[in-house]
């Protein structure tokens, strides 16, 4: 049965995997849609990789399916997988051969790859000048941004990351970020996987919260800053001001922070909120919008401390 | 949907052909033809404190002299080719596992039946270049050992008959090569599909012999299953003129009278070879690839 929206490039409905006793993927159902960056997120061990795996057709679910590009992969796997490109963690280049046969190798399996199309793709990752050295001389970052060309030689509408970001340095990961940005402003999907908070609350539209196999949560990056959205202040008297404002019937909570006092209030009544105070001779040092992270949501979410954030 | 087949095999061969191994393995091809053609062949006829009869002196000859010396070159060219084939086949399938550059393949859409037939395609051809290759680069020591001793040996044969030589000797190496292929499909480990081809070599060798000493009906019966004893029934057909022998290589093995007909050989070796693709197909296709 194919998907009918056809906003959704990918799909998996109920899927499990199960490896004896251990059930690494429960009944997951996940949505991503074009030309969004969804963010795949949780711990390490928590399925990510047997998910990406299951939906790329490396590994046979236990139960449920997966739809790609409105194909059932049950029986259009190889079809669906020609418009799709994908970065699975781990090695997987020849490390005897330069960077550039490396792709002649991958654009073989693609009827439509030019040469024109590799020099395109090296220049995109910026390895065109390396692009004749063998692999086993490249860095981490350069393998990274080689297997990232591989996998847009074909020009794919959606693009499926796992833990790209692994080994690299700071720099490396915020250039690998950027490039993911790019490209998810020329209309592709992309689908990552990642255990770095910031990494995802940085990169990513949508987030998908995923612990022991299960997937918690679904939400767009923006609604949960929204959600999370408070008025932060420092003020003069800290004790009377958190008695004036508990008192206020709008203010949902006050909660103190490092000296400074975290009010749970919509943001248009900060006027009357600082009214308030001023009323009670309480007078504002400071006042400031504050949003919602995904850290805290994580937190909520899964009870857990967030593991790279 | 059929990928571009053309291109992926330019692709294989490509891979391969930037390994150093392929080169290894020619190299020790190119040394065992060396190695026959001048030292059990052209350095024991030299020698001239050789008590060999005449007789003798005149086989000798047989194992270095065209057109003799190509059964023979063949036959030597099998039991070495039957082991590096082996190894290179592990070698190829095996890194493809330990790269992670087998899933890269499947990631782009290929299915898993055209990545192993395609795999296969490609490794037959290289397999077929190296050791042609190897096989006329012992041919031309022939030719040079030839012109040293100056004398004929008698006999003729066909191009025909010859390229049928050929074609049956590169038949025999398929089953050790599709064992190759089976073992480090299922292992997923090089170092287990070499040693265990390589081990299977040396222990047929050894159980051919334990059956042959026993001499029951129960013994002959389970040698005739053993690839080997079919792959000496096939390479006996392999003979230049009438007689039991073709050269001194094959005086200490069977006599082709006590070898199955080599066109049952065939259909054993082909069984053998089905059983191995059929484990190799099955293994994969469920396989789940992490």
């Amino acid at each position: 049965m194919a998907t009918a929206d056809p906003d959704v490039v990918l799909r998996t409905v109920g899927l499990s995997k199960r490896y004896r006793r251990l059930l690494a993927v429960q009944d997951l159902s996940l949505e991503v849609r074009r030309g969004r960056v969804y963010g795949f997120l949780g711990p390490n061990g928590a399925g990510k990789t047997t998910t990406i795996s299951i939906i790329l057709g490396l590994i046979a679910p236990s139960g449920g399916h997966v739809e790609m590009h409105g194909l059932d992969t049950r029986t259009h796997l190889s079809e669906a997988l020609h418009r799709t490109g994908a970065i699975l963690e781990g090695q997987a280049y020849y490390p005897d051969l330069t960077a550039y046969d490396n792709l002649r190798v991958w654009a073989a399996l693609s009827e439509s790859v030019t040469a024109a199309r590799i020099d395109e793709v090296l220049e995109l990752v910026g390895l065109r000048d390396r692009a004749r050295d063998k692999m086993r001389t490249y860095s981490q970052g350069m393998k990274q941004r080689l297997l990232l060309a591989g996998s847009l030689l074909h020009d794919p509408e959606l693009i499926v990351l796992d833990e790209p970001t692994n080994g690299l340095d700071p720099a490396g990961m915020r250039e690998f970020r950027n490039l993911i940005r790019e490209l998810a402003k020329t209309g592709k999907t992309v689908f990552v996987s990642s255990h770095l908070l910031g990494e995802v609350e940085q990169m990513c539209d949508d987030v998908g919260i995923v612990k022991e196999g299960r997937l918690l949560t679904e939400e767009s990056v923006s609604a949960l800053r929204r959600r999370g959205e408070a008025l932060e202040l420092r003020v003069t008297d800290v004790e009377r001001a958190v008695q004036v404002l508990e008192a206020l019937d709008w203010v949902a909570g006050v909660t103190r922070a490092d000296g400074r006092l975290v009010v749970d209030a919509p943001l248009e009544r900060a006027a009357d909120l600082s009214r308030a105070l001023a009323e009670q001779h309480i007078y504002l040092h400071e006042l400031r919008r504050r949003e919602g992270s995904l850290e805290e949501f994580f937190l909520e979410v899964t009870g857990d401390a967030p593991a790279g954030a | 949907m059929l990928l571009p087949a053309p291109r992926i095999l330019a692709a294989e061969l490509l891979k391969v052909r930037k390994r150093w191994l392929p080169y290894v393995l020619f190299l020790v091809m190119v040394i065992g033809a060396a190695a026959h053609i001048w030292l059990l062949g052209y350095a024991n006829w030299a020698n001239e404190n050789s008590a060999f009869d005449a007789f003798f002196r005149n086989e000798t000859l047989r194992t270095f002299v065209l057109p003799h010396a190509l059964p023979a070159l063949l036959q030597s060219g099998q039991f070495w080719g039957s082991m590096l084939v082996g190894i290179l086949t592990a070698s190829v399938v095996g890194t493809e596992y330990s790269w992670g550059t087998a899933r890269q393949a499947l990631l782009r859409g290929q299915t898993r039946s055209e990545y192993l037939t395609l795999k296969l395609i490609g490794l037959v051809m290289v397999a077929s270049v190296g050791l042609l290759a190897a096989l006329g680069i012992g041919i031309l020591f022939s030719l040079m050992a030839s012109a040293l001793v100056g004398e004929e040996v008698g006999g003729s044969i066909s191009f025909g008959a010859a390229i049928l030589m050929v074609l049956r000797t590169g038949y025999t190496i398929i089953p050790y090569g599709l064992l190759a292929f089976a073992l480090t499909t299922v292992s997923r480990s090089t170092t287990l599909g070499v040693a265990g081809s390589v081990i299977f070599v040396v222990l047929e060798a050894i159980m051919i012999a334990v059956l042959s000493g026993i001499g029951t009906a129960w013994s002959e019966t389970a040698r005739a299953f053993l690839p080997s004893h079919n792959v000496a029934a096939i390479l006996s057909a392999n003979r230049i003129e009438g007689g039991e022998f073709f050269s001194l290589a094959l005086r200490g093995q069977l006599l082709p009278v006590s070898l199955p007909d080599p066109a049952v050989a065939a259909l054993v070796l082909a069984l053998y070879c089905l059983v191995f693709l059929a484990i190799s197909y099955a293994v994969f296709q469920r396989r789940d690839l992490q």
